[in-house]
């Protein structure tokens, strides 16, 4: 996502208290989360690209840099500490600060995924082993997928979109298929020749692709959290599109 | 956002086309302004002070062992609507209530109930405590005693000693019951106002910002009080802390312009406000 393109910031969730202090703390605090997940959606894109192409380079970039986003999770989570004994945040505000203390955890979770996509790259490239045109195809689509998923979470998290969060939802069994889409190109010989250990490493890095797209989806959870007002963890996700998109007013 | 928008109710199913033509205020109250097993009930109640009206056909139940908070920003109505309950208001010149405001099943503002006795029913509790310049015995012993509730003085002795308990007060003052009630400090006046108002076996107390003029212990005391009191008593509390409201009170009625906007259960109010004024005010936003 382009500078140009980047969030645009809906001022009455976070904006407006008479204490424009709270303001700022909150504004920080978003801000903090936002590029948490900027960073995942980086991380993700080099670590595919190391295992797709050339450079291994990626791969080691993307290691080098996971310790950043963990630093901005304890970022996060002092800055969470700082506006609850400050302000005892109530309504909107204190779902708002669950919520992007939620989201941090989330975010460096997925980061933690992305930098197991680089060291699962490493382990499967150490000996020039070749990745199968299917396999890299279907990997590819994934993490395309995946990246896209988690950009539109950090864009419904910078406005509170609940609608951008159903579009999440809505996708979801697309990831869900090109995840399967890659263990069945996996578990077919004539498609995978290589050794257990490779296949192995392959089926690793589909997981930890996929988990990085259910980040995505709990995020868009807690982005519904803050707009609506509903705590939609563990809910059937057709049913809550259906009540969402069909509610009265 | 403009002003229309920012007071536009978030549950548009509220909204009325009355409403909108007056700029977003709703015409009734968000929130089940009844109670299962409410001590007062009161509906439709207006108050004018000369030819401004200070309250709007307002319309809520007090509940038995239940403290109900009421906040909303300065001149919304909260303190007169209290002030309302045990007809304290009748003191102020140029002030009209209207509307019914019932304890017991009984008319308050019915002719033939005399305030002074109602009073003793609806104890009152103020901002600043206000000990009578008597010794601490006396401050509680008075009450009993105009009300003709004891036949000797090992009853009101009794009675002195199981409201100054109930108070919190009786291991701090026991030992000096003929010294001033003046000469406590904040907190311990204020027990002691409240010990003054129990004494008098009322149903209902309200209390008008008791904690405003207190340090953060003493606050902390009264709260512990107001929580056991609740066993016994209904309760409703002005306040003008959201946490004071959040952690005292089972049901909260956000009050606005004169218009009791919402009530609901108080964690309800303080976590997922239905009306955007209630959110605006209890997050800081205005008022």
């Amino acid at each position: 996502m382009t500078e140009a393109e980047g969030p645009v910031v809906r001022t009455n969730l976070v904006n407006g208290h008479t204490v424009r202090a709270y303001d700022r703390e909150l504004t920080r605090l978003r801000g903090l989360i936002i590029e948490m997940g900027e960073r995942v959606v980086e991380q993700t894109q080099g670590a595919v690209a190391a295992l797709l192409g050339e450079d291994l380079s990626n791969a080691y970039r993307v290691l080098d840099r996971e310790p950043q986003i963990d630093y901005l999770a304890l970022d996060a989570d002092e800055e969470v500490f700082r506006v609850i004994a400050r302000r005892q945040p109530t309504a909107v505000d204190l779902r708002v600060v669950l919520a992007l203390a939620r989201i941090a955890g989330e975010a460096e979770r997925a980061a933690d995924k992305a930098a197991r996509i680089a060291r699962g790259t490493l382990d499967f490239r150490a000996d020039d082993t070749a990745l199968p045109p299917s396999i890299g195809d279907g990997l590819r689509a994934q993490g395309e997928r995946v990246c896209c998923a988690v950009q539109r979470s950090i864009a419904a998290v910078a406005q509170f979109d609940s609608e951008l969060a159903l579009v999440i939802f809505e996708n979801e069994p697309g990831l869900i298929e090109a995840s399967h889409t890659v263990h069945l190109a996996l578990c077919s010989p004539a498609q995978t020749p290589l050794p257990p250990a490779k296949i192995g490493a392959l089926f690793n890095i589909a997981h930890a692709l996929e988990h990085i797209g259910r980040h995505a989806g709990a995020i868009a959870e807690q982005v519904i959290y803050v707009a609506e007002g509903q705590d939609v963890r563990f809910r059937n996700r057709e049913i809550l599109i259906e009540a969402l998109r069909h509610r009265p007013g | 956002m403009s002003t229309l928008a920012s007071e536009i109710v978030r549950d548009t199913s509220a909204i009325t086309a009355a409403d909108l033509a007056r700029g977003g205020r709703v015409s009734g109250t968000i929130g089940d302004i009844t109670t299962p097993d409410p001590r007062m009930v009161c509906r439709g109640v207006n108050v004018w002070y000369g030819a401004k009206q200070a309250i709007k056909e307002v319309g809520l139940d007090i509940g038995k062992n239940q403290v109900v908070a009421m906040i909303g920003p300065s001149g919304c109505g909260k303190s007169t609507f209290l002030r309302c309950l045990n007809r304290m208001n009748d003191t102020i010149d140029g002030c009209r209530v209207q509307g019914s405001i019932q304890l017991d099943g009984q008319e308050i503002y019915d002719k033939r109930v005399d305030p002074v006795p109602l009073r003793a029913q609806v104890g009152m509790v103020f901002q600043k405590p206000n000990p009578f310049p008597k010794s601490i015995y006396e401050n509680v012993a008075y009450g009993p005693r105009i009300h003709g509730l004891t036949n000797s003085k090992a009853e009101l002795d009794a009675l002195v000693e199981t409201s100054l308990r109930k108070a919190g007060l009786w291991n701090e003052v026991k030992d000096r019951l003929d010294q001033p009630g003046t000469g406590l400090s904040g907190g311990q006046q204020q027990r002691l106002c409240i010990a003054r108002t129990i004494a008098v076996s009322p149903e209902v107390i309200l209390m008008d910002e008791p904690c405003s003029a207190l340090d953060p212990i003493a606050t902390a005391i009264i709260e512990e009080l107001i929580d056991e009191l609740r066993e016994q008593y209904a309760i409703a509390i002005v306040t003008h802390s959201m946490q004071q409201a959040a952690r005292v009170s089972q049901r909260t009625a956000y009050f606005h312009l004169g218009d009791l906007v919402e009530v609901g259960e108080t964690n309800q109010i303080f976590t997922n406000p239905r009306h955007q004024l209630t959110e605006d005010y209890i997050t800081g936003r205005f008022g």
